[in-house]
């Protein structure tokens, strides 16, 4: 543990009327991540590992000196298991701050679960054995519970999670993930050069080009809503590397059309492609701890938040396309560009099947 | 904090090594709950328990180790448990007097006066004559006549023979049939007797803020609660007695108080219902709040001062047939009490 940092010393501040022993662990997840603190009051960590020399004042040196060995008493006495797998856990540098009842170490912990847990397993076993009237009390997505000796108590999570938070979830998955982007972008870029009597040409009117764009994002949508809810009730389940594997082989095929003009309905490329996606979005969507209640409002947030991410992206991409689709910047990046997203693409089939 | 006792330091030391030696549990467990009675903290009555905890869950644990867990289960307010180790240590060692008069207390707080009675009467063999009047006299005084209790006690605490510090103590009881007989000035001069021997003694401090509040002079009870903030008590009457005069402390101790309600109230403890329906009525004003805690701790304890503060409450919401169970209690024992009277509005 790093050197503890000192907020408020005040050891011999008069307490007021006694309290029982309490100590509070909050917690709060993002995603499969869970942030919190620890704070526990000095003079029960001087009961369980003798801190002070005897004097009856616990000096900031003597806090120092022990604060290895209040760590390890931590981590030995507390655990967290998300959905049954252990979420271990890493303990920041204390700060001593003063509550009414005295002075509290408090402790930042950080735990790192497989993925987003639905529900929570907290073993709190400091204490008990010092003062059997001691109660842990864990504060955990509003809830309040109460660790009276060392059995698990299990808490569950998500309950609470708004379809709105899947909305979030939804446009951060689109944003973050540039296989999704590139995707998208491989789609839109040519729309504003349209075939005319089997020869390609700069689209005349916006009307056409926002037409011909909104059917190819009405078709990806509606193919991967398709797939999505099938595979996150648990219909059809595919492999995950098998899935993002021919998600980035996707990608390849929707730039080589750029070049090629093989299939003219973009469309259609939208629509078998949009399946492939679903696939993977719903393993975002089980990775994030699909609540079972409120089914219904996950995959619509999430589905909504897809579509929004995706509209943000449109929407800045083609006017800029429409405004330069005359000129040789705009078939330098139609064929550079598609060009580079085959190469990048391949690159990540390649990597996602094998390695 | 206390200074730690390098006693008790190499008590500890041996106990861990040996974790079967009673007896050293024992002596560490008696001292953990005198510290949690001299400092009013009653996080060393944790600690008492969890040094027993070898012993703390079997039915049948050594007399010594039954002793000090119903004095720890009657700190909590589990009376009924405290009850249950006190019968079963009194089957096997009949001759203990300390077992005889905490069972006196526990019954008494549970409103089983004949087994009050009983204990009381055990031990006149086995304890100064004074102990024995202080323990019948507030029996007496709830189920008979509190003058007649009053003077035999009067006399029985002006015995010169008397053990000092028992005189004391009875003293205190004797100043609580004062008040029940109405006289509250001659209550107050007796409790600042009791203060100007000790000090320390939060039970007479607590009563003679009391009398103070109940005199309409809540100035001075907050002159006497001053610097006792650590018990909580006294912190309560403090608290109320700030508020009531718009102190300069007001604002900080009825913050410090919601905060322990909230504490409390967050580790689903309720050994505090009686101090918190007073501050729930005198201070927050919330009648109906005050009067479900009042009747919830009625349910658990039972003794005149939670009488009063059922009755306090259930006239304050203008809802007398709320503190039925006080009025049924006291026809059952025709309990004679002044503040309780004057509590209901002299209709009682």
């Amino acid at each position: 543990m790093k050197t503890a940092i000192l907020i408020v010393v005040a050891l011999t501040s008069p307490a007021w009327a006694h309290k029982p022993s309490d100590a509070h662990l909050a917690l709060h997840g993002e995603g499969a991540v869970l942030d919190g603190r620890l704070d526990i009051a000095v003079r029960d960590l001087d009961g369980a590992l003798q801190i002070d020399n005897g004097d009856g004042t616990i000096t900031w040196g003597e806090l120092q000196a022990a604060a290895p060995r209040i760590a390890a008493y931590v981590t030995d006495r507390i655990a967290l298991a998300g959905d049954g797998s252990a979420c271990p856990i890493t303990l920041g540098a204390a700060q001593l701050v003063d509550l009414s009842d005295g002075a509290y170490w408090a402790l930042p912990v950080h735990a790192t679960c497989a993925r987003r847990p639905t529900t929570l397993a907290v073993t709190y076993n400091l204490l008990f054995d010092l003062d059997a009237q001691h109660r842990g009390l864990v504060h955990l997505d509003g809830q309040t519970l109460i660790a009276r000796d060392g059995t698990p108590i299990t808490a569950t999570l998500g309950a609470a999670t708004s379809t709105l938070s899947f909305v979030k979830e939804g446009i951060w998955h689109i944003w973050m993930g540039l296989d999704h982007i590139l995707f998208l972008l491989c789609l839109v870029l040519p729309a504003v050069f349209q075939r005319r009597t089997a020869r390609w040409q700069a689209a005349d009117s916006l009307r056409d080009v926002v037409t011909e764009v909104f059917e190819t994002v009405t078709a990806f949508t509606l193919a991967h809503s398709i797939t999505l809810v099938i595979s996150a009730v648990g219909l059809v389940t595919l492999p995950s590397r098998f899935v993002e594997t021919a998600i980035a082989l996707s990608v390849v095929a929707a730039a080589l059309n750029n070049l090629l003009r093989t299939i003219d309905a973009r469309w259609a490329v939208a629509f078998a492609l949009g399946l492939l996606h679903g696939f993977g979005f719903s393993s975002v969507l089980i990775d994030l701890g699909l609540p079972s209640k409120e089914l219904i409002g996950a995959l619509l947030g999430f589905n909504v938040g897809v579509e929004l991410g995706q509209a943000a992206i449109v929407l800045v991409a083609l006017p800029v396309l429409f405004l330069i689709r005359r000129t040789l910047a705009y078939q330098a990046l139609l064929w550079a560009g598609s060009a580079s997203v085959v190469l990048v693409a391949a690159f990540w089939s390649y990597q996602r099947c094998f390695i | 904090m206390p200074r730690r006792d390098p006693q008790e330091v190499a008590e500890r030391q041996a106990l861990a090594q040996s974790p079967d030696r009673v007896e050293l549990a024992v002596a560490l467990a008696r001292a953990e709950i005198k510290r949690a009675r001299g400092l009013s903290d009653p996080r060393y009555l944790g600690r008492a328990q969890a040094t027993l905890g070898r012993w703390w869950k079997l039915a049948e644990p050594p007399p010594d180790v039954l002793l000090l867990r119903a004095t720890i289960e009657q700190s909590l307010h589990d009376f009924k448990s405290a009850r249950t180790d006190l019968d079963q240590l009194i089957a096997v060692r009949p001759d203990d007097a300390q077992a005889h008069l905490t069972r006196a207390v526990v019954a008494t707080v549970t409103a089983d006066y004949t087994a009050a009675r009983t204990s009381c009467a055990a031990l006149e063999h086995l304890a100064a004559p004074l102990i024995v009047e202080a323990c019948r006299a507030p029996l007496d005084a709830i189920e008979g006549d509190p003058d007649v209790a009053y003077r035999r006690l009067a006399a029985a605490v002006s015995d010169p023979s008397a053990d000092p510090g028992l005189r004391a103590w009875a003293q205190g009881t004797l100043a609580e049939l004062a008040i029940q007989r109405g006289d509250e000035a001659g209550a107050a001069t007796m409790l600042r007797g009791i203060l100007s021997a000790d000090p320390d003694d939060a039970y007479a401090r607590a009563a003679l803020a009391d009398v103070l509040m109940h005199q309409h002079e809540p100035a001075a009870a907050s002159a006497l609660l001053k610097g006792f903030d650590q018990i909580d008590n006294l912190l309560v009457r403090r608290a109320i007695a700030e508020h009531a005069v718009h102190g300069p402390d007001a604002t900080r101790l009825v913050q410090v108080m919601h905060d322990r309600i909230a504490a409390a109230a967050e580790r689903h403890d309720r050994i505090h219902m009686r101090e918190e329906a007073m501050f729930t009525l005198a201070v927050d004003h919330d009648i109906p709040h005050a009067l479900e805690l009042a009747r919830a701790n009625w349910d658990v304890q039972k003794e005149l001062a939670d009488a009063r503060l059922l009755a306090t409450a259930a006239t304050a919401a203008g809802d007398v047939a709320a503190a039925a169970p006080v009025t049924s209690w006291a026809e059952a024992h025709h309990v004679h009490d002044a503040r309780l009277t004057a509590a209901f509005g002299g209709a009682l």
